[in-house]
């Protein structure tokens, strides 16, 4: 058990992810409002982007642009990848960013004209005024 | 040119949508025209494509020469487009089914939407767009892209009537976008075991390193993968979103959705199982594919049993899809080729079928006013036709030869007693009972000898619905009798993963 918290603790990372992923599902499941309920939604999408950048992070490594000594010999030395952080995570980050993005404003748009025909934004009200 | 037609075939659509609003703000009226030409035009492309790959073998096209083939050993480099098979009868069944929607749904717009039609048109056709990216795709943060494209256009799409269509609309966004997220924190864990995305060169390293296959980030990874994509699939515990949104979608959407959207999500997992984790994959301890096989049996015989019990004719028609989502994962989860080939068999077949029950319930709605089993009694003597083309979709949705239903059924069930699944066998012919309960609660409603007959003239129904109706009557019954080749084609398809 102790080694388990020790290795988890290890993985400070991980550890804000769960926490991060599990409250916003818990906001989008327990709220009623319908703005929360994006809002635990914004935070279960950031959560899984935020370990998707961690994952790349590595110590000791720079942005993965070729630098110094590097940036002269690439052509013909090889180069240690230990050195310079992974870019691929970046990348997909940004897509999954703008993917999220798009979401957003659909959702958005979808509670303002919800809004607009019930006058109210609590789930249970609306509800009950489809009956 | 044979090479670059999955990008043609993409951009089809793709390029037509970015014109919409330019051409279409202008003339209104050119937007139908031009949205049904390009899905014809796809049609067309789709045919050639499946000849090519059927000719020439499966193909793999790199975007911008960047192949990952001739890329260094374990690094690869580049976004691959797969164009097998199996993708290129994918392709042919979403871009005849989308075409036939495309037809079906100009007369039953609503007529609130005014100019906003433009904007109806380009959505649907980036819709299409994006569920060609789904069947192409073969990398995996491809399919979430493409995935989340589709469905955003879909929330939008389903919202379209305003009042109760927006809460279902509400409902199915925060859902589906939950299943996206954990579809992507599959990804994340598949990426951060392996180093790489593409489907081709994650399946070689799983087989040069068995190790990884037990090791807990690829288990952990495959399960939140298939968590989303069940979401998406609407697998029974995960349906919670689908009956709503296809019942109060406009009726010129459900079609679409219901034929599509939920079938390609199945195919990504059919994709993933077999082409990249193997037929032998364990969770733990569990067989993967026996696992699948049991919420399959779940799925058949409750979803059925749920369709028995609704008053609403689309909402019946919507639990009707989610049992058939489970017997095609009973068939394909039999591990052998005759299960894999009918499951296959019966996507393609429930992807017709779906699309036309609600062609059916969207003119009765139309034409009749007709919502529930009850108003249904007001078709009586009125539309012969209509009433014709739900038998036949009746006699293939129950599996009555010589309608696709039939063949596809059959195979499931052969393929289940070649493993001795008696059990699984036993979920398909349970739920194959409960379809022809609800459908005769249809009937009765329909055929019912009572003194108050409704009195009315016929009703010619529009000249595009009869087309559409009349189109997916005639596809049903085709699959059947033509089911021989294309179900031989999965078995080829089922051999090549090694079934």
């Amino acid at each position: 058990m102790l080694e388990h918290i020790e290795v988890a603790l290890q993985r400070p990372n991980f550890i804000a992810f769960v926490v991060l992923f599990t409250w916003g599902f818990f906001i989008m499941v327990a709220h009623p409002n319908l703005v929360k309920k994006l809002i635990g939604m914004y935070l279960v999408q950031t959560s899984v982007i935020f370990l998707l950048v961690t994952i790349s992070a590595k110590k000791e490594a720079t942005v993965p642009i070729l630098q110094g000594i590097d940036a002269v010999q690439s052509a013909t030395h090889q180069i240690d990848p230990a050195d310079y952080t992974n870019p691929l995570p970046h990348v997909l980050t940004l897509t999954a960013i703008v993917v999220q993005v798009a979401t957003l404003g659909v959702s958005l748009a979808l509670v303002t004209a919800i809004y607009r025909k019930y006058g109210s934004l609590d789930e249970d009200e609306i509800l009950k005024r489809i009956e | 040119m044979s090479y670059h037609l999955p990008v043609i075939i993409f951009l089809i659509p793709f390029l037509t949508a970015v014109c919409m609003p330019v051409v279409g703000g202008k003339n209104r009226e050119w937007c139908r025209p031009m949205a049904v030409a390009a899905v014809f035009a796809m049609c067309v492309a789709a045919v050639i494509n499946l000849w090519a790959v059927l000719d020439h073998g499966e193909t793999r096209y790199a975007f911008g020469g960047w192949s990952i083939s001739t890329s260094l050993p374990g690094s690869p480099i580049g976004i691959e487009w797969v164009n097998d098979p199996l993708a290129s009868v994918m392709l042919v069944a979403l871009s005849f089914l989308a075409s036939v929607c495309l037809i079906y749904a100009g007369p039953v717009l609503p007529q609130s939407l005014g100019r906003r039609v433009v904007l109806y048109y380009t959505l649907i056709l980036i819709l299409i767009s994006g569920l060609t990216g789904i069947v192409f795709a073969g990398d995996f943060f491809n399919i979430f892209v493409f995935l989340e494209v589709a469905a955003l256009s879909a929330y939008a799409l389903v919202g379209v009537p305003g009042g109760r269509a927006l809460v279902a609309a509400f409902r199915y966004l925060l859902l589906g976008t939950l299943g996206a997220s954990f579809y992507l924190l599959g990804v994340v864990f598949f990426y951060a075991a392996t180093g790489t995305l593409n489907i081709a060169d994650l399946a070689q390293q799983l087989t040069d390193r068995p190790e990884l296959m037990t090791s807990k980030t690829i288990i952990a990874g495959s399960a939140f993968m298939f968590i989303g994509l069940g979401i998406k699939m609407a697998l029974f515990p995960l349906h919670g979103w689908l009956p709503g949104a296809y019942t109060r979608a406009p009726d010129a959407i459900s079609p679409i959705l219901a034929a599509l959207m939920t079938k390609v999500a199945l195919y990504a997992w059919v994709r993933i199982i077999f082409w990249v984790l193997g037929a032998r994959a364990e969770i733990g301890q569990v067989h993967l594919l026996t696992l699948l096989g049991i919420l399959g049996a779940f799925a058949a015989v409750i979803g059925s049993l749920l369709a028995l019990i609704q008053q609403d004719v689309k909402r019946m028609f919507a639990y009707a899809g989610i049992s058939h989502i489970g017997l095609i994962l009973i068939g394909v989860s039999q591990g052998n080729q005759t299960g894999f080939a009918g499951g296959m068999f019966y996507l393609i077949n429930d992807a017709v079928m779906q699309a036309g029950a609600f062609f059916i319930t969207g003119a009765a709605i139309y034409q009749y006013g007709a919502r529930t089993v009850e108003e249904w009694a007001n078709m009586r003597g009125r539309s012969p036709w209509m009433t014709g083309a739900l038998i036949i979709l009746a006699m293939s949705m129950i599996g009555i030869p010589p309608t696709g239903g039939f063949f596809g059924k059959w195979h499931i069930i052969l393929g289940a007693i070649e493993e001795h699944n008696y059990l699984a066998a036993g979920a398909v012919v349970v739920a194959t009972l409960l379809t022809m309960a609800y459908f005769q609660r249809l009937f009765v409603s329909i055929f019912r000898d009572s003194q108050a007959s409704p009195s009315g003239a016929r009703v010619e129904m529009h000249l595009s619905l009869r087309v559409s109706v009349g189109v997916t009557s005639v596809a049903i019954i085709i699959l059947g009798l033509c089911s021989e080749p294309i179900i031989k084609l999965f078995r080829n398809t089922a051999a090549s993963v090694g079934l």
